[in-house]
């Protein structure tokens, strides 16, 4: 039964969401431990279980099968090793999280949970985030571990991470805690993402994410030139994950985390995963000169490393943890090997180590709890109050110190024999056994101070010593049973069979062949006993020459840290992006010419400069170049040269204006009348928009915006006009190979011609492009216009109204109400009253023609609505704002964009309904059979001109009127921003 | 007609919500309606395809193509639609529970259906005028309310904006006459055939030259980037996490259509400008985010990065890399919506309403739901497992290691351990980092980012339709005849 292999992580899931649910009950810290530590123990039998059941086993379903990847568990000798400490320490340390949080130590997170019980309502003071955090960990760390191919792997490696980090982060109040936890997350975040891509070069090259796949694959991913490539990115991510030197330097600071987190995640689990992986992986990509170096240095000088950094602390934990550096780098070391020794040992010491290691941890975190102190130089003589806790730490540490005859001796001996292997190369086979020997001196140093320095040494400080007792036993039991275990291993008279030959097959998991595994402590007097007993005098006389050596050790190299090269990177990083967001400078003129050089460019690159064709038909054809069109061109050209050297806002738009009218003079000799007409109207409107926009603008602002735009250094002057004449020239020549080359009729032209009349009933082909061949245009572009009038209005109304702009001073001139009031609140002149009162209905009449007839004729909605904009515009400016809004009360604007906008719409869904498509032209005047005018067809393109019409007069009269509109006051906008106020 | 629904609901919801401008609660239970109806529609659209194969083909008018204009829902502009409607939808739904002052101007959801409805357009026409048209919908659209917004940085920001799109506009216009002079025709379809026919017209290359800059404009990629920053920082919060998920994607969409239909097999050097553009953009986009001093302001930047890795993607265009820039396109939509969202959510909370990290730094203590949000859409982002960014970034990746491009992808590896960094240093600093001003407050509701980041998750945890669809899309774009033969039988 396959499925067997999921249990394990459904019941830590169960574990998680329990622990979430824990939040109200009525529990106390222990009891909620003792509670969840039911799911990793179930999960400790149900692994057993599945392993005794068969092994090596799979479970596979599949995930993404686009890609060929599934989600598989594997189950062997490896896996089974390393789910059974995390199961088997995890289960201790959820038990021993309750006794943690106990009491007086926890009162500060009481304090914070009060805090937060203020807001939630509730009454707890069960860590509910700490024990989900655990058991999360634990389902990402279980999950890495019975992976069963390289995809799922690395899901779960990344969730090792993230969980580490939100348990560093714990008592994130703690600012170092907040570093800690950003630290370790940068540096592994760092090696997965190389993890990441060593394995797709994997994958792609053995053609499957599945380790049966990898595994089998060895000629082809050692023998491939991209190996050193994947080799090096894994490796990364390794030994990021697994603290190697120089990316060791996470881990004492993950010390910030709470006991239980650090004893269980950086010295137990998290820290072997990348052992895990590398031993996993080393059939597929060991025994090769790359792998067996790199590995064999780093392991070595980590080794080295941690051992003497750790001879140097004062704190409990960053002691612990720089010997845990120490021992991986041992276990790095051994895979790089390629005897079966090595590989006996690497199983036996990573047994051993999770073993002393874990129970280490605790206690530290105990006597923390008790006495309120980690430090060596306020701890002493806790004999007397603590003898269990002596206990439990006097026998780890002789674990780690690898003395007999506990397990540790056992690990240090397989150690050695396979540092004195005679198969290793020349310069090795003595670096090894030396080093190991130096750096097992000092790791029994670490623990005999340890050890000494806590419960023997008298108080360091005599009138102030540590007080402390032994706690519950449910607070020392989970330390004691990995201390006993450790024990028990050694002195069993029977040799455990059953675990030798557990980790035999944990061995043949990771060296890919047979491995011999005997736990028998004494193998007779050989060159490892030998070198044992070296290196355990060195130690000793290093502890005896505590006193002298300890200073020594300290002021030897203090800055000794690689962390220079953290802080570096970081504040390179810091230094980039400055760099990056100073790119950003605000100045629009920039941009402006960076994006058109960007596009010379793109021109130049995709050699799309026309300039070869220019060349070649340079002819000079002034054929149709008469009078008019030469003052239309030379009208332009100044107007153009006007519109940017003239100094003055006002004149500068003036000349805009021309430039378009002389356009529109071109387009009409074009001969193209239709969008000349547009062009016209389009052309004035803007032109008052602008006009009315400078109004608005306080005139000290105008003139420093002018002096501005025309303040340039002289270089500044000569770049702006050296983009300027590219993009004239780059034009030019676009626009001349454009007439050249364009054919007179285009593919849709004839189309457009023959069927105009027939099937939209219009004699003019323009008319029928725009409301019929390509209505959803049209009806898109009344959109954007009917948007800008909204948006402005908006805008003007309540946007810069909420920001307290007040542009125009209020001036109240005494004079009778409903008095029409021009520009500057002047009255205007009667005789131009009538003039306006006579424009508005005749804009109307030649706007309905225009409307009526636009299918025949220059001329449609947009134009009819422009031109009745344009008189009502001439209303506003002499009636004044009050005035024309009383006069012309159905003007409303808003609604008129709405009704017209509808009409458009439903107008082209009466296409749909009657002409058998969206926008399909419809004859209602002949379907309903009205008599109409000659010339006239009542079709849903007249209406839809009616709708372009009426958004066109919303949209425009709504610019117009919030641009000449007085700011000084107005009742009902400040009403309606008051009530948004509010809310 | 199954295509329709989708555009017609938004745009009919522009005068139907202006009509109901004085009733603010109606009108945004309207828009949400509407909208929703739309999400329907799209997924409905989506069946269609997915079952019959075939794209969704309307004539506008009924006039053949190519001489109207053709509305067509084809994989890739159904692809797109998805990701828009999913989004558009929790826009509104965030609007309607926003306490911005400017989502109860009379005008906000007028403009914002607009928004809705250009962003649906511009998808789903298969005319490159139209498609010019429906930008300028959103540009204005978007111009319009950003500078509304309640930041007062938003009137320079909108002004920038509008000055470069109309620069963007202007490109736009001379590579569709460049095309319109050489072809003719306006319509996709039949402009990819004639391309390919005679690719050596002598404004061809130009053609190419103006459209890519227009999208890159439009897909705000460096260097054609300067507007975006600003903007998405300073648009109102519902507003900008549309704009920085769905409408720079316009961009991304037209150069998937330059280089896979109109320009298939001629784009020249278009696919390594790409390439080298995308990665610049990571990079620089990466710092620019770790750089900044305000939570929406990093999240733009990190836009500029995101685009990147899709540009990568399109650039390499094998199946596979298309593949991936097309799950990048979907993913980075749903989470950076979301993460706008929460910014902008926990700027509402602040002691005054702004996203600097000053302002907002230890808001999140009385948040804690939205800090795991914001800590799961940062993952996200970072392409961290188990969410959708991971899937993401595994298929960029592996689509490098596949087409052999060892340096692009290196330098994209460095840069997405930049995203890692200013993603927590983010959270940490609203959630972590202590700060006694910060007070209880309600603010923005939270739902319309729950909502994204549960799909965050849930295509993280189960991802296979989303790369199946996307792999669908691939297979479609491989082919461009299928696309011509389905709009010009």
């Amino acid at each position: 039964m396959p499925h067997v292999l999921i249990l394990p992580l459904l019941l830590i899931a169960l574990g998680v969401f329990l622990a979430l649910l824990l939040r109200r009950a009525p529990l106390t810290n222990p009891q909620a431990g003792w509670l969840l530590a039911v799911f990793p123990f179930a999960a400790f039998l149900t692994l057993l279980i599945a392993y005794g059941q068969a092994h090596p086993q799979t479970f596979s379903v599949p995930w993404m099968p686009a890609l060929g990847l599934n989600f598989s568990l594997y189950l062997d000798g490896l896996s089974a090793l390393f789910g059974l400490i995390i199961t088997g320490i995890g289960t201790l340390v959820v038990i021993y999280t309750g006794y943690y949080f106990d009491g007086a130590h926890a009162s500060e997170h009481l304090q914070h949970a009060n805090r937060k019980s203020a807001i939630t309502n509730h009454q707890s003071s069960i860590e509910t985030r700490f024990f989900a955090y655990i058991l999360l960990f634990m389902l990402a760390m279980l999950g890495l571990v019975l992976a069963g191919d390289l995809i799922t792997l690395f899901v779960f490696w990344e969730g090792t991470s993230i969980t580490s980090f939100l348990l560093i982060s714990y008592k994130y109040k703690d600012e170092a805690a907040r570093k800690g936890a950003f630290k370790s997350l940068f540096i592994t975040g760092g090696g997965g993402i190389a993890l990441l891509a060593g394995f797709l070069f994997v994958i792609h090259l053995s053609g499957g994410a599945d380790f049966q796949t990898v595994l089998a694959s060895r000629e082809i991913l050692t023998t491939s030139p991209l190996y050193p490539v994947l080799f090096s990115l894994i490796a990364l991510g390794a030994f990021t994950k697994s603290a190697q030197f120089p990316a060791h330097i996470w881990l004492p600071e993950a010390m910030t985390a709470p006991t239980p987190a650090s004893a269980f995640l950086h010295s137990a689990t998290m820290v072997k995963a990348g052992i895990y992986l590398l031993a996993r992986l080393n059939p597929a990509l060991g025994n090769t000169d790359l792998w067996f170096w790199t590995l064999s240095l780093i392991g070595l000088t980590t080794m080295l490393v941690g051992a003497y950094l750790g001879a140097k602390q004062n704190d409990l934990k960053p002691l612990l943890a720089y010997s845990t550096v120490s021992q991986l780098g041992v276990l790095v070391a051994l895979i790089g090997q390629d005897t079966e020794i090595a590989f006996k040992a690497l199983v036996i010491s990573i047994l051993a180590h999770a073993l002393y290691k874990s129970a280490l941890f605790m206690s530290a975190g105990i006597i923390d709890h008790e006495t309120g102190t980690r430090d060596l130089r306020k701890l002493g003589g806790l004999l007397r109050q603590m003898p269990i806790l002596f206990g439990i730490m006097g026998i780890a540490g002789l674990s780690m110190a690898g003395l007999p005859p506990l397990f540790g001796f056992l690990a240090k001996e397989t150690l050695l024999a396979s540092a004195t292997h005679p198969s290793l190369p020349a310069v090795i086979s003595t670096v090894f056994p030396l080093t190991t020997v130096l750096a097992g001196a000092l790791i029994l140093f670490q623990a005999a101070i340890l050890v000494w320095g806590t419960f023997l040494a008298p108080p360091a400080d005599p009138k102030h010593p540590a007080h402390g007792h032994d706690p519950k036993p449910g607070f020392w039991l989970p330390p004691a049973l990995p201390a006993l275990l450790s024990l028990l291993i050694g002195v069993t008279p029977v040799e455990p069979a059953f675990l030798a030959n557990f980790l035999a097959e944990a061995a043949k998991a990771a060296y890919g062949d047979k491995v011999k595994v005997s736990l028998a402590l004494w193998t007779g007097i050989n060159v490892p006993l030998i070198l044992s007993l070296v290196a355990v005098s060195l130690g000793l006389a290093l502890f005896w020459q505590r006193n002298r050596l300890r200073p020594a050790l300290m002021a030897l190299l203090p800055n000794l840290t690689v962390n220079a090269l953290f802080d570096g990177t970081l504040r390179g990083l810091d230094r980039l992006s400055k760099t990056a967001t100073r790119l950003q400078g605000g100045k629009l003129r920039v941009y402006l010419s960076i994006m058109v050089l960007s596009l010379g460019g793109l021109l130049v690159l995709f050699n799309g400069l026309p300039f070869g064709f220019v060349l070649e038909h340079q002819s000079l054809n002034l054929t149709g170049l008469n009078v008019l069109r030469l003052f239309a061109l030379l009208m332009l050209a100044a107007s153009a040269l006007l519109s940017v050297f003239l100094r003055r806002d006002l004149h500068a738009i003036l000349a805009v204006g021309v430039v378009g009218l002389a356009v529109a003079v071109w387009m009409a000799l074009e001969p193209a009348p239709d969008v000349a007409l547009v062009q016209v109207v389009v052309d004035i409107l803007s032109t008052v928009i602008l006009i009315l926009s400078l109004t608005l603008i306080p005139r000290a602002l105008r003139l420093r915006a002018m002096e501005f735009t025309h303040k340039q250094s002289r270089p500044g002057l000569v770049r702006d006009a050296l983009v300027a004449g590219l993009a004239g020239l780059v034009m030019m020549a676009v626009t001349l190979t454009a007439l050249e080359t364009r054919p007179r009729l285009s593919v849709v032209t004839p189309f457009y011609a023959e069927n105009a009349k027939p099937l939209t009933g219009a004699k003019d082909i323009v008319g029928a492009i725009v409301v019929d061949f390509r209505a959803a245009d049209t009806m898109m572009e009344i959109l954007v216009f009917a948007l800008a009038g909204l948006g402005i209005y908006t805008l003007l109304h309540y946007a810069t109204r909420k920001a307290g702009v007040h542009s125009r001073e209020a001036s109240a001139p005494d004079l009778p109400p409903h008095t029409p009031l021009g520009v500057h609140n002047l009255p205007t002149s009667p005789l131009l009253h009538v003039l306006a009162y006579a424009v508005l209905p005749l804009a109307f009449v030649l706007g309905i023609t225009h409307m009526m007839y636009g299918h025949d004729q220059p001329g449609d909605g947009f134009t009819a609505g422009v031109i009745i904009s344009l008189a009502i515009a001439l209303w506003y400016m002499l009636f004044g704002y009050y005035e024309t809004r009383r006069k012309l009360a159905w003007l409303n604007r808003n609604t008129m964009i709405a009704v017209g906008l509808t009409l458009a719409v439903l107008n082209a869904l009466g296409g749909l309904a009657f002409g058998g498509g969206l926008l399909a032209p419809v004859d209602y005047g002949k379907m309903l059979g009205l008599p109409l005018p000659p010339g006239f067809a009542l079709t849903n393109s007249f209406l839809f001109e009616v709708a372009i019409c009426l958004t066109v007069m919303g949209a425009a009269t709504l610019i117009l009127d919030n641009l000449g509109h007085p700011r000084e006051d107005d009742p009902e906008a400040e009403a309606e921003l008051d009530a948004i106020g509010e809310r | 007609m199954t295509v329709l629904p989708p555009l017609l609901l938004p745009l009919l919801g522009v005068p139907l919500t202006l009509f109901l401008r004085k009733k603010r609660k109606i009108q945004s239970a309207l828009a949400l309606t509407l909208m929703l109806a739309a999400l329907g529609a799209t997924l409905a659209l989506l069946a269609t395809v997915l079952t019959t194969g075939e794209p969704v083909t309307v004539q506008l008018g009924r006039w053949p193509a190519p001489f109207g204009i053709t509305l067509t829902a084809d994989p890739l502009a159904v692809f797109m639609l998805l990701m828009a409607h999913l989004v558009l939808a929790a826009g509104f739904v965030y609007a309607a529970g926003s306490t911005e002052k400017v989502v109860q101007y009379p005008t906000f959801y007028p403009l914002f259906l607009a928004l809705a409805t250009g962003l649906t357009g511009a998808f789903l026409t298969g005319d490159l005028f139209t498609l010019f048209v429906f930008a300028e919908v959103i540009v204005i659209s978007g111009a319009a309310l950003t500078a509304m917004a309640d930041d007062r940085y938003g009137v320079e920001a909108a002004y920038k904006y509008f000055y470069i799109s109309t620069l963007a506009s202007a490109f736009f216009l001379l590579g569709i006459g460049s095309l319109h002079v050489s072809y003719g025709t306006l319509n996709l379809a039949d402009l990819a055939t004639r391309i390919a026919e005679n690719p050596s017209a002598p404004l061809t290359m130009a053609g190419l030259a103006f459209l890519t800059a227009t999208f890159l404009i439009k897909g705000a990629v460096f260097p054609f980037h300067f507007w975006q920053p600003d903007f998405h920082a300073a648009a109102p919060t519902a507003v900008s996490a549309m704009l920085s998920s769905l409408v720079v994607k316009v961009g991304v969409y037209g150069l998937l259509r330059l280089t896979t239909l109109l320009f298939a097999g001629q784009t020249g050097l278009l696919p390594s400008v790409l390439v080298v553009l995308g990665v610049v953009g990571v990079i620089y986009g990466g710092f620019g985010a770790a750089g900044t001093h305000n939570a929406k302001r990093m999240l733009a930047y990190s836009t500029l990065a995101q685009i990147g890795f899709m540009l990568v993607g399109i650039g390499w265009g094998t199946p596979l890399s298309l593949a991936a820039a097309l799950v990048f396109t979907f993913n980075h939509a749903l989470v950076k919506a979301a993460m706008l969202m929460l910014a902008g959510a926990m700027a509402s909370r602040a002691a005054v309403k702004s996203a600097s990290f000053e302002v907002v730094v230890g808001v999140g203590k009385y948040h804690p739901f939205a800090g795991v949000l914001f800590l799961l859409g940062g993952l996200a982002l970072a392409g961290v497992p188990p969410l959708n960014g991971f899937i993401s970034k595994l298929l960029i990746f592996w689509s490098g290691v596949q087409a052999a491009q060892y340096l692009p992808l290196a330098v994209i590896g460095v840069a997405s351990l930049v995203t890692l960094v200013y993603v927590v240093r983010s959270f940490v600093k609203i959630w972590f980092e202590a700060n006694p001003e910060a007070k209880p407050k309600a603010g923005d509701r939270l739902w319309a980012p729950a909502f994204l980041i549960a799909l965050s998750l849930g295509l993280g945890l189960w991802s296979q339709p989303l790369v199946a669809l996307a792999q669908y899309v691939t297979d479609w774009l491989g082919d461009p005849s299928l696309y011509i033969l389905s709009i010009l039988r």
